[in-house]
């Protein structure tokens, strides 16, 4: 059985790191705080980060002994409010999220990081100014663009050190996009794999499918094209892609 | 009629930073000023040889590009300035007093940075656009002199209000020209009246470098603007207005807004900050950004025909501001390049 506090000595090994930082926003990041997370998902623990560019505190739910592990089971969320505390139609946000978190819990290690991006100032009420489009019928590529869910070069700086802050070794990245890989791979994370991320059909999810479906038909997509201006991720149900 | 690749409209820092970033990939931009200068709010004036900043009254950011460029600047820094801060007010971006944050203005003034950015650029002062046209897959410009130029590319850094009506003229092309003139509608700057006022030195010299009063209903910031200088030879003070106090009395005339705002600074700092030696008064119509307002990018549509229009400044990126400007034109011109191949 893996010792489970082994990511307990983080927050002690970090408290004078600092370093150069990746990626062009020279992103660096400390473990802060490890805690025990039961959730209904399973039994968790989450490791709280600082960073120096966002002043956001960006999180860990770590399931297992990751440190030092290889082919850590990893999902990169990225915080939507509405989705994930308020239940929205809108998106699959909660969809995504409990199922990364069921499916890492499987794992004997596993991890989601939980990157904090609609904290970061731009990302709440540009949402619902882009909801307001969608009410209009006018839900378009570069006035989401403009609107701004994405800083995804920030995001993969930001999940790659905190990868390296962990000391996972290699990752298999729970996702559909495989633009994931080449974003985390950039910043020295080694993708030792792809798990594809199959969110199975249930009566809860079927209602905001099929408005999803019957709104904009290309909505779900099994070619990693952006869809949704929250997880920039295709939507699988049912069964995996044949590739 | 002169035919350009890229024409750059306004030489404020989001525009200048957009045409610097675009010729040092080798393209030649052309940049087209309403002013007589280049700099926009990144503004100083010289009263009697002394730099006033009378737009923003220091420059500051965390980005390593801005900083990068801020360092690259010729003129003697003031480093950390403002260092002494007085009063509990609201600053016009609460996150410049933040701790990742470097302060800073110049000795010659904050235009001194716009200036460094427009180097060898060709800026075209005294160019006022008054409309934009697509004419045979070309973006038709016209200037306030009745001159045409024709561009591949148009790109607006201009105040939200100055560029909505250039915007929709190039309209009706489609859904993402409607949606983002949609979205364009839904957001607003905020006007600041601005006082200029020198002082003899014996008469007072206030021990901070800014104040954000928080119990005046009148002004926003009293900016000790000598205090950069190395030896002024007399005292001056930038006072800039509340936004509301702004909107109510931007229509009104100079002598009688400019008074009260001294009678003001005279209530706050004592009888003779209320009898200066000499004033000036500047409108800024649209000083900045209403808080929250900031959208995440630059936006950069195709218009029927293949032509592209590009919107840049500091509503273009998050937190506002000039770094905001300067990292808009920057962004706008990486994809300018990308995409014009």
């Amino acid at each position: 059985m893996a010792n489970e506090n082994s990511l307990a000595h983080l927050p002690e090994r970090d408290r004078d790191h600092e370093c150069e930082g990746v990626g062009p926003s020279k992103v660096c990041v400390r473990v802060i705080a490890v805690a025990e997370l039961p959730s209904r998902f399973g039994r968790f623990q989450v490791v709280g980060f600082w960073n120096n560019r966002d002043g956001k505190d960006h999180i860990a739910i770590v399931h297992g002994d990751v440190v030092g592990r290889h082919a850590v089971m990893t999902r990169l969320h990225s915080e939507c409010l509405t989705g994930d505390a308020l239940g929205s139609l809108r998106c699959d946000c909660r969809d995504q999220l409990e199922h990364a978190l069921r499916r890492i819990a499987e794992e004997e290690h596993g991890l989601v990081l939980y990157l904090r991006q609609e904290g970061r100032g731009i990302g709440l009420l540009n949402k619902i100014r882009a909801y307001a489009l969608q009410d209009g019928g006018l839900d378009t590529v570069e006035a989401n663009q403009a609107l701004g869910f994405r800083d995804d070069e920030r995001d993969y700086a930001v999940a790659a050190h905190m990868i390296h802050s962990l000391d996972v070794r290699s990752v298999r990245l729970l996702t559909n996009n495989p633009a994931k890989i080449d974003g985390l791979t950039q910043y020295g994370v080694t993708v030792a794999g792809r798990v594809p991320h199959v969110i199975p059909a249930n009566p809860y999810n079927r209602f905001y499918l099929e408005t999803k479906a019957s709104r904009s038909g290309h909505w779900i997509d099994l070619d990693g094209k952006p869809h949704l201006p929250e997880q920039n991720e295709p939507v699988v149900v049912g069964s995996p892609p044949e590739r | 009629m002169e035919h350009v690749e890229v024409l750059i409209v306004g030489a404020g820092v989001a525009g200048l930073a957009c045409a610097r970033a675009l010729a040092d990939a080798g393209a030649r931009p052309v940049v087209l000023e309403r002013a007589r200068g280049v700099g926009g709010r990144c503004a100083t004036r010289r009263v009697d040889g002394l730099p006033v900043d009378h737009g923003l009254a220091f420059l500051h950011g965390g980005d390593p590009e801005f900083l990068a460029a801020l360092d690259a600047v010729a003129s003697p820094r003031c480093e950390g300035w403002p260092a002494r801060v007085h009063g509990s007010g609201a600053p016009c971006q609460p996150a410049a007093f933040g701790w990742d944050q470097r302060r800073l203005a110049f000795e010659d003034g904050v235009s001194a940075f716009p200036k460094s950015l427009a180097r060898a650029l060709d800026v075209r002062l005294g160019q006022d656009v008054v409309a934009a046209t697509v004419v045979d897959g070309a973006i038709r410009v016209t200037v306030g002199s009745g001159e045409t130029l024709a561009c591949r590319a148009l790109v607006l850094a201009l105040a939200l209000e100055q560029a909505r009506p250039l915007f929709a003229g190039l309209g009706d092309d489609g859904r993402e020209v409607t949606a983002l003139q949609r979205l364009l509608a839904t957001l607003a700057t905020v006007p600041c009246l601005t006082v200029l006022a020198g002082y003899p030195r014996r008469a007072g010299e206030p021990a901070w470098d800014m104040a954000y009063p928080e119990d005046s209903a009148v002004l926003q910031l009293l900016s000790h603007d000598s205090a950069k200088r190395s030896r002024p030879a007399q005292t001056a003070l930038v006072l800039q207005a509340r936004p509301a106090w702004s909107r109510r009395h931007v229509g009104g005339h100079p002598h009688a807004w400019a008074a009260e705002m001294l009678a003001e600074a005279g209530r706050l700092l004592g009888p003779w900050a209320a009898a200066p030696d000499w004033t000036q008064a500047h409108v800024w119509r649209h000083a900045r950004l209403e808080p929250g307002n900031e959208l995440a990018a630059p936006v950069l549509v195709r218009l029927a025909g293949g032509a592209a229009l590009g919107l840049a400044g500091e509503l273009f990126h998050p937190g506002g501001g000039v770094q905001a400007a300067f990292a808009s034109g920057r962004r706008l011109a990486r994809r300018l390049t990308a995409d014009g191949g």
